[in-house]
């Protein structure tokens, strides 16, 4: 049980690149937190700090307000589940998830203990005398996590634990982790940059973006209000639509090039130039000629249970995507009609991609 | 993949002249030990094995005079296994220990300290074995076995072969590792070395056989009889093949030529098995 705090945590590395711009965070205890970003945002490199695996340039972390900057690894009370997961390849699965207990000194009876409880969690009872290679993905990852829980400790590091998994295991295994953090109730980071797993797993989301926190918050809250544009276009799938428009002198619209116009629920000075953010599930598809955009399909992909139409809007965007629930027949070329409730309008600054 | 008959019947032709090629001269040497001199002698070398076996063998073994020195074949064969062994095993540990302080601690000049030792794969032995036998004159290692082993112990190409080997282990691991509450010693012992064990037979091998096989290094070291190994013995006994008007002792040399043969052998032989069930099975 632990919280973790970040307070202007900076790296920079001796080539004089800056990973991490100063980071302030507060993990609250038994929290799932999930860092979330491109690669190279620099989400690892944090999950790394916090491990201790990287050194901290500047600013403090501390674990349950003490400073670890300067504590070693297996010293800070963590313990990290990687991608490829780093089991030794030489132990069977049983002396895999005693390795650290043995060198922390506990005695074989407790070792023993520990081991079979958390393989019992895990549903490795079986497995324990076999070596990782006779493993599938998923029970080796199951066996890094073993590894993580006997050791009991304060703070669970996941970097991108799923990312060897197949799909479908990759949906199994977020329901177990979860699952398991939940019940153990032990303080977790979690990189990812899977927006689904993010958003399916996290308390609270952080997303990252060039070694800056982009916005920090519940995922749902992200979801409605992200901060920027960098934001919007990350989390949800299919990303986010982005049109160039222009508010209209009575600050109610927004126009686009060729006239049309959409209502506005927001507070910004007459004839700014805006980007329009409208998420594809957002688009309403009404009857020929009632909505206020129209425009031709350009392509159709039927997924069964939704449908995603890709709009031809001209000068106006590049892409435009709309996702609709169950199937739809349309053709190359077909004019689709939609609308867009104002309170679904996200704008941002044409410049500095935040939101207004 | 699909063959003829005929595409496999010449691969196999092939093969097996290729093989008795190889096999044909050291199976003469030892169906010629098992004669009599005086046999050998008049008739030339021989195909088929004779009834002398026994008593060649058990002469050279354990019988000074057989070898024509003062040390019996059995005394110079762990010579020689000491010299091999002590050989291989220090080199393997010795470029272990190496290749692990410039792959995984950062200090400065690693990497020039690296290709310095690298580097001196270009001095072979011969070229700087006055000097060295100059150092360990000096020492007063000569005739010892310090003295014969120490000098080259130290091999750029295990440290080579053990550092591109710990290259391509994944950083996870040490970290797992630091995370599991392993410092660098227990590192190395837990987990570097089972993960290196094919890479460990590979160059016992290699190396066994290097150092069962030195001639000049031990001629030069050793004055003493007693510390001659067998590769030593062999040249004796040939020299003295001709000396004091006598009967040559070729089934007697044949058969130390065959005895220093084995333990080379037979270490290819086991560790290879080790060796290739290794490479089957490792993953990292």
């Amino acid at each position: 049980m632990a919280t973790v705090t970040l307070n202007q945590a900076q790296k920079t590395y001796p080539n004089g690149f800056k990973a991490i711009h100063g980071i302030d965070l507060k993990i609250e205890d038994g929290e799932f937190t999930v860092l979330v970003g491109p690669s190279g945002c620099g989400k690892s490199t944090l999950l790394r700090m916090i491990a201790g695996l990287e050194s901290i340039s500047d600013g403090e972390i501390s674990i349950d307000d003490k400073v670890v900057n300067k504590i070693a690894p297996a010293d800070r009370d963590i313990a990290m589940v990687f991608q490829n997961y780093a089991l030794y390849p030489h132990m069977n699965n049983y002396d895999n998830m005693a390795y650290g207990l043995k060198n922390r000194g506990y005695s074989k009876a407790e070792i023993d203990t520990k081991v079979r409880e958390a393989a019992r969690i895990l549903q490795l009872d079986d497995h324990l005398e076999r070596k990782p290679r006779q493993l599938s993905g998923g029970q080796r990852q199951r066996v890094a996590m073993g590894r993580a829980i006997v050791r009991e400790p304060k703070v669970f590091l996941f970097d991108e634990p799923l990312s060897n998994l197949d799909a479908k295991l990759r949906v199994d295994m977020r329901l177990e982790i979860k699952n398991l953090q939940q019940r153990l109730g032990i303080t977790s980071v979690y990189v990812t940059h899977d927006q689904v797993e993010a958003m399916t797993l996290a308390d609270r989301l952080i997303v990252m973006n060039g070694g800056i926190a982009e916005q920090i918050g519940s995922p749902i809250d992200i979801y409605e209000k992200p901060a920027s544009q960098f934001v919007a276009g990350f989390i949800g799938s299919p990303a986010m639509n982005f049109l160039k428009g222009k508010v209209s002198d009575d600050k109610k619209h927004v126009t686009f090039g060729d006239g049309v116009m959409l209502d506005l629920d927001y507070d910004v000075e007459a004839g700014r130039e805006v980007t329009v953010g409208i998420r594809p599930e957002h688009l309403d598809l009404l009857q020929d000629g009632e909505g206020r955009i129209n425009a031709p399909v350009r392509m159709v992909e039927s997924l069964g249970a939704e449908t995603l139409v890709y709009l031809d809007f001209g000068a106006n965007a590049d892409n435009v995507t709309l996702r609709l629930q169950g199937t739809h027949q349309f053709a190359k070329g077909d004019q689709l009609s939609l609308s867009v409730p104002a309170n679904k309008i996200h704008l941002f600054d044409i410049d500095s991609g935040k939101r207004l | 993949m699909y063959q003829s008959k005929w595409r496999i019947f010449t691969n196999h032709t092939i093969l097996v002249l290729g093989a008795l090629f190889m096999i044909l001269p050291v199976w003469i040497a030892f169906a010629s030990s098992t004669h009599t001199r005086e046999y050998v002698f008049q008739n030339g070398l021989q195909f088929w094995p004779g009834g002398e076996f026994f008593s060649n063998y058990g002469a050279i073994l354990f019988d000074a005079e057989a070898t024509k020195g003062r040390v019996t074949a059995l005394e110079m064969l762990f010579n020689s296994m000491v010299l091999g062994l002590g050989f291989a095993i220090g080199k393997v540990i010795i470029s272990m220990m190496a290749a692990y302080a410039i792959v995984y601690f950062r200090f400065k000049l690693a990497v020039p300290l690296f290709w310095i030792i690298f580097s001196t794969l270009l001095l072979p032995l011969e070229v700087r074995i006055v000097p060295s036998y100059e150092v360990v004159a000096d020492l007063g290692l000569l005739n010892s076995y310090t003295g014969l082993i120490l000098p080259l112990i130290a091999s750029a190409t295990g440290t080579f072969f053990f550092r591109q080997f710990y290259r391509s282990v994944p950083d996870e691991l040490l970290e797992a590792a630091r995370l599991d509450g392993a410092g660098p010693i227990r590192f190395f012992i837990d987990i570097l070395v089972p993960l290196s064990v094919t890479m460990i037979a590979a160059i016992f091998i290699i190396m066994f056989v290097v150092g069962w096989n030195q001639y000049l290094w031990p001629l030069l070291m050793t004055t003493d009889d007693q510390l001659y190994t067998i590769v030593i013995g062999i040249k004796q006994v040939y020299n003295s093949l001709y000396e004091g008007g006598q009967i040559p002792q070729f089934p007697k040399a044949f058969a130390l030529t065959i005895m220093a043969t084995i333990p080379p052998v037979l270490v290819v032989v086991i560790f290879q098995r080790m060796f290739v069930k290794g490479l089957v099975e490792t993953e990292k």
